[in-house]
């Protein structure tokens, strides 16, 4: 985990610090870029404006006031149904996860394919723990899991992203 | 965990996340140049505005011996209708009362006059009284749905 930033620091050095990951984060848990987005706003200007002189780490804040931020949202737009049902197939709605040289254009867009593809609640351990920088007691917490069952979740989606890859691989 | 998945975590720690649109942070930054407004208190003032007339009614009924406002048994407390006994024999005594709990939502963090963080709920309830007539077995079951805020005051560890 990062130290947190210095107080004298502006909302934009904090976004530009953090914003990154909880829209990450926002997409596990929400339909389209667009509503990750809306979500990441309500959730960091709640932060900023209420959370920022709170002790403990911003980022397990950021993403607790995310996630629920993530869940009003589809509860009131109804949209929890589809959601939860939403194809996994490819990347949602086509705007890249992450950012990398175009010489690893491939292999990032392969990564993002084989993250579409793999359980969901292991997903989102994962970019929890990777992206993140969660703790398996922070995720646990989050998730309503047992830190054990976190720390699980994750190994397998480790081994269940890298075997996707490898069959991707493998079948050209 | 192996080498091998120890070296793909590590390239996947290296991928960093794209970055939100401008658009997003022109939002933000529009946004945050108006002054943070306090949270309407206006849904608290509500729940009391059901919780209280309930809880009136509920107060009326247990001193009219039990039974509810215009039951036909309010009618047997008339002096020279029935003797006492009788009037006892034909009305309806409470037998229980129950708080439901049907449903709850997390509001999120809200901050205190004193700056205090504080998580508050909302809870529904459904009320439910039952009066029983001891002689003829007849009851009657009245549901009042009620709301209920609670502001629990927190601290982050």
């Amino acid at each position: 985990m990062n130290s947190n930033p210095p107080e004298s620091y502006d909302w934009k050095t904090w976004f530009q610090l953090y914003g990154p990951k909880l829209l990450l984060c926002a997409r596990q848990w929400t339909r389209s870029l667009a509503d990750a987005e809306d979500v990441v706003q309500e959730a960091f200007v709640r932060y900023w404006r209420h959370q920022r002189g709170l002790p403990g780490e911003p980022m397990a804040l950021l993403v607790t006031s995310v996630r629920r931020a993530a869940f009003d949202l589809a509860r009131r737009d109804g949209r929890r149904v589809a959601r939860e049902e939403r194809s996994h197939d490819s990347p949602e709605d086509g705007f890249a996860l992450f950012q990398v040289p175009f010489e690893a254009d491939e292999r990032r867009t392969a990564i993002e394919g084989a993250l579409q593809r793999i359980p969901p609640e292991q997903r989102e351990v994962l970019v929890l723990k990777i992206w993140g920088e969660l703790t398996f007691d922070q995720i646990a917490t989050e998730l309503g899991l047992s830190p054990n069952t976190a720390a699980s979740r994750y190994r397998y989606a480790l081994a269940a992203l890298r075997q996707e890859l490898t069959a991707a691989d493998c079948h050209g | 965990m192996d080498d091998d998945l120890q070296d793909f975590e590590a390239e996947l720690k290296a991928l960093q996340p794209a970055p939100p649109s401008r658009e997003l942070e022109a939002r933000l930054e529009r946004e945050l140049a108006v002054p943070a407004k306090r949270r309407p208190l206006a849904p608290i003032r509500w729940i009391w505005s059901v919780a209280l007339p309930a809880a009136a009614a509920i107060a009326l009924m247990s001193t009219q011996g039990g039974r509810p406002p215009g039951f036909p048994g309010s009618a047997a407390r008339a002096p020279g209708h029935h003797s006492a006994q009788a009037a006892a024999e034909t009305s309806l005594k409470p037998v229980a009362a129950e708080n439901v709990l049907v449903s709850t939502s997390d509001e999120g963090l809200v901050t205190l006059e004193d700056g205090t963080p504080a998580r508050r709920e909302r809870l529904q309830f459904v009320d439910t009284i039952t009066w029983r007539n001891p002689r003829s077995h007849a009851s009657l079951t009245w549901s009042v749905p009620r709301e209920e805020v609670r502001v629990v005051p927190i601290s982050f560890q």
